[in-house]
């Protein structure tokens, strides 16, 4: 079955050149796409609304967030600002208390928001690989404790997220991430080396950008050579 | 299953190197060994009228190609399942 459908849809997609624009190429090109979605839905159960599943892709069908970049930050070379915030638990972390070992410092805009829950679902899937590189990752944002806790479950986050609450946003002011007309920061990316000094910094141009994991591996990796 | 279609290039992800869920996509691909082509739609934009075509005019990033069948947006779940129907996993 899996073989046959795979063979029609090949064929399919190799009569493109044939057909010239119009609504019949249109039409094709739709139920083509019906059939693939209907394809994708097999052996799987839609989740049910108000479960864990739903509330976990809810951001999907929320509201887009792609503006582009105010602030510049800080520069790679200057000492990251020391910081004492409250995690999930209201445990006060303070960045110093990392010293002697690297730091992935991740601003971000909100949580709950689309681009922020991808973008920690990818740190989340890559916690070894920050480990293996002896390194501690932080999320920050300006979310209450509350929302931090609630967040961090239903996505399975299991690295702090400290809540830059009040006064709000006031490290992320210090690190040049704040969005002062949104109330939010930047999405942007610190990595602070064991004795403090910022040795990566990205601010994505448009909030909607992730740079590539492997920029920030590579970050990391010259910290040890 | 008896047959096996043949692995190499048969995965392809279009996407960006921006793009959170492109990258998840190919870092899970990577860790389970599985040969994908990433197509990079902001340096291919003719890659753009093809995806097109397939998803009824919605192109957006990532969509997954996995041996005929076209994923948009997949969850890893999706992925694994058509990985494990196409016999490539």
């Amino acid at each position: 079955m899996s073989q046959r459908f795979a063979e029609l849809s090949e064929r399919f997609m190799a009569l493109e050149p044939q057909l010239p624009q119009g609504p019949e190429r249109e039409a094709l090109s739709v139920l083509f796409a019906m059939a693939q979605e209907a394809w994708r839905q097999q052996g799987q159960t839609s989740p049910s609304e108000g479960g864990l599943e739903w509330l976990r892709n809810l951001y999907k069908s929320a509201p887009k967030m792609e503006a582009a970049a105010v602030n510049p930050g800080l520069p790679v070379g200057s000492p990251a600002p020391d910081f004492s915030l409250p995690n999930a638990q209201g445990e006060h972390i303070r960045l110093s208390d990392f010293r002697g070992r690297p730091v992935v410092l991740v601003f971000y805009p909100l949580d709950w928001s689309p681009g922020c829950s991808q973008q920690l679902d990818l740190y989340q899937s890559e916690l070894a690989e920050f480990e293996r590189r002896g390194a501690q990752i932080l999320g920050i944002s300006v979310d209450s404790i509350y929302s931090h806790g609630a967040w961090a479950a239903v996505r399975r986050i299991a690295f702090p997220l400290l809540s830059d609450f009040h006064p709000k946003g006031e490290v992320a002011r210090r690190y040049q991430v704040f969005r002062e007309n949104d109330g939010f920061s930047e999405r942007a990316l610190y990595v602070v080396d064991g004795s403090g000094m910022i040795r990566y910094a990205h601010v994505s141009p448009y909030l909607h950008h992730v740079p590539p994991i492997e920029e920030l591996f590579a970050a990391l990796d010259a910290l040890r050579r | 299953m008896l047959y096996r279609t043949p692995t190499l290039a048969s995965v392809v992800v279009y996407g960006t190197r921006w793009c959170a869920q492109s990258q998840l996509v190919r870092r899970y691909l990577e860790r389970l060994g599985i040969p994908y082509r990433f197509v990079d739609l902001e340096e291919h934009p003719e890659a753009v009228a093809q995806l097109r075509w397939w998803t009824g005019g919605y192109a957006s990033h990532p969509t997954v190609y996995v041996g005929g069948e076209v994923l948009v947006e997949p969850s890893l779940a999706e992925l694994e399942r058509s990985l494990m129907r196409r016999g490539l996993l």
